[in-house]
């Protein structure tokens, strides 16, 4: 119970986070609510997939899909472009951790290192460097994931449920 | 005759200053061809378009084929502006629906880049609250919330002012990468509040190039390979720029 009341608590955040990038990076004021749920769905998302025991990567890639898919109806009906909706809701799931690490480790790394110490440090360094760059990978993946599969140009010809097919020209 | 030939010109301009405006407000690749492109064609006129990170290239033609207008435009600085970007897609569809003139288009888009900002107060605050949530998400408790809030407060307030000092991008950021770890490192150094060290990790988080990194992909997978590595390069050096400012700190602080 408790750990699922931490849950909870993390995806607050997380929806706060999102919401302070959303205002940093300027987005319209009537799409800020949208993007406070849509970064608590992926916050959510990856806590939940990481509390059953999966990797950080795996948990980024389907929070974030889920994001790409939700930001779609989240255009339609705001009339912005679904990327205004995405970005900032998977800004707070930046590995920020491993990619501070990753730095310290490479700092180190330049420092007098032992042959004993190299082999740990090189590992460690390795380890988080990679896993930075394929959770980074993986949340830009997971955002275009639904102009991938749909494979249109522009989302105002995805179709969502109860609307009129649309033959604008793209 | 002559009339046709203004008309193109001024239509080519209004189409250059559209995409250097979407270049330098965060859109992708795509979306700045698409956008230009759909604007051309409700007024049936054909488009080629070559982006570039700082600079446009032009190439419209009318439905004959026998006016031409071609020209460049260089795009002003980048600064992320989710506003302006979403304006001018509602736009596009307004031309094509409504059947704008061109001087209705630049109206609205003299009209788009005079919308405000949010206050600088709202904007210090809530990225300061988002850095916070970062500090609670790696496991800080909340003193190092509060120290994580103040760090991020200063380092971004730095960030902005000497943004408008015109200081190169890169450095601003190196300089608010530093005030911010120099604020949190002092915990860490004194050994203040129950986990410093989530502090000091994510005082820096706000600088973090999401746009240009996520953008960066996008334009790989587009198959625009060339404007993908040059964002991934600026996301590279704006991360290195934050690194320089975290070792500076850690070598002062010797920590």
């Amino acid at each position: 119970m408790a750990e699922w009341f931490d849950l909870l608590q993390k995806s607050i955040w997380c929806g706060v986070a999102a919401v302070g990038f959303g205002i940093l990076f300027n987005v319209p004021r009537r799409t800020l609510w949208i993007i406070g749920v849509m970064g608590m769905a992926g916050g959510a998302t990856k806590f939940t997939v990481l509390l059953f025991g999966n990797g950080i990567i795996i948990a980024s890639l389907l929070a974030a899909i889920l994001v790409g898919f939700l930001s779609i109806p989240a255009a339609h009906r705001k009339h912005s472009p679904p990327m205004i909706f995405a970005i900032p809701s998977v800004i707070p799931l930046v590995p920020g951790a491993f990619a501070y690490r990753t730095m310290l480790g490479l700092i180190n790394l330049t420092g007098n290192v032992t042959s004993d110490t190299y082999s740990t440090l090189m590992q460690e360094t390795m380890n988080n460097g990679l896993k930075t760059v394929f959770v980074l990978m993986s949340l830009a993946v997971g955002v275009f994931f639904p102009m991938l599969i749909s494979r249109r140009e522009t989302f105002k010809q995805i179709r969502t449920k109860g609307e009129e097919p649309e033959n604008k020209p793209a | 005759m002559e009339k046709e030939k203004v008309k193109i010109s001024a239509l080519g301009k209004v189409l250059l200053e559209t995409g250097a405006l979407l270049m330098s407000s965060g859109a992708n690749t795509n979306r700045i061809r698409v956008t230009v492109n759909r604007i051309a064609n409700a007024f049936h006129y054909d488009a080629e378009l070559l982006v570039t990170h700082r600079a446009l290239m032009l190439s419209l033609a009318d439905e004959r084929k026998d006016k031409f207008y071609s020209s460049l435009k260089r795009t002003s600085p980048h600064g992320v502006n989710f506003r302006l970007v979403s304006g001018i897609s509602h736009m596009s569809w307004k031309v094509v629906e409504e059947g704008w003139t061109i001087d209705q288009v630049n109206a609205e888009l003299e009209r788009l880049k005079e919308l405000p900002h949010y206050p600088r107060l709202v904007i210090l605050t809530f990225v300061s609250l988002a850095g916070a949530s970062f500090c609670h998400l790696f496991g800080g408790a909340y003193v190092d919330m509060v120290i994580t809030f103040v760090a991020t407060f200063a380092g971004l307030f730095v960030r902005q002012q000497t943004t408008k000092m015109r200081f190169n991008p890169y450095l601003c950021i190196f300089f608010a990468s530093l005030v911010s770890t120099m604020l949190s490192g002092l915990a860490v150094k004194y050994g203040f509040g129950q986990n410093p060290e989530a502090a000091f990790s994510t005082s820096v988080l706000y600088l973090v190039p999401g746009v240009p990194l996520i953008n960066s992909f996008t334009d790989l997978l587009d198959g625009n390979i060339m404007n993908g590595m040059v964002r991934g390069a600026n996301g590279l050096i704006i991360t290195l720029s934050i690194a320089l400012g975290l070792l500076v700190s850690i070598f002062i602080y010797q920590i």
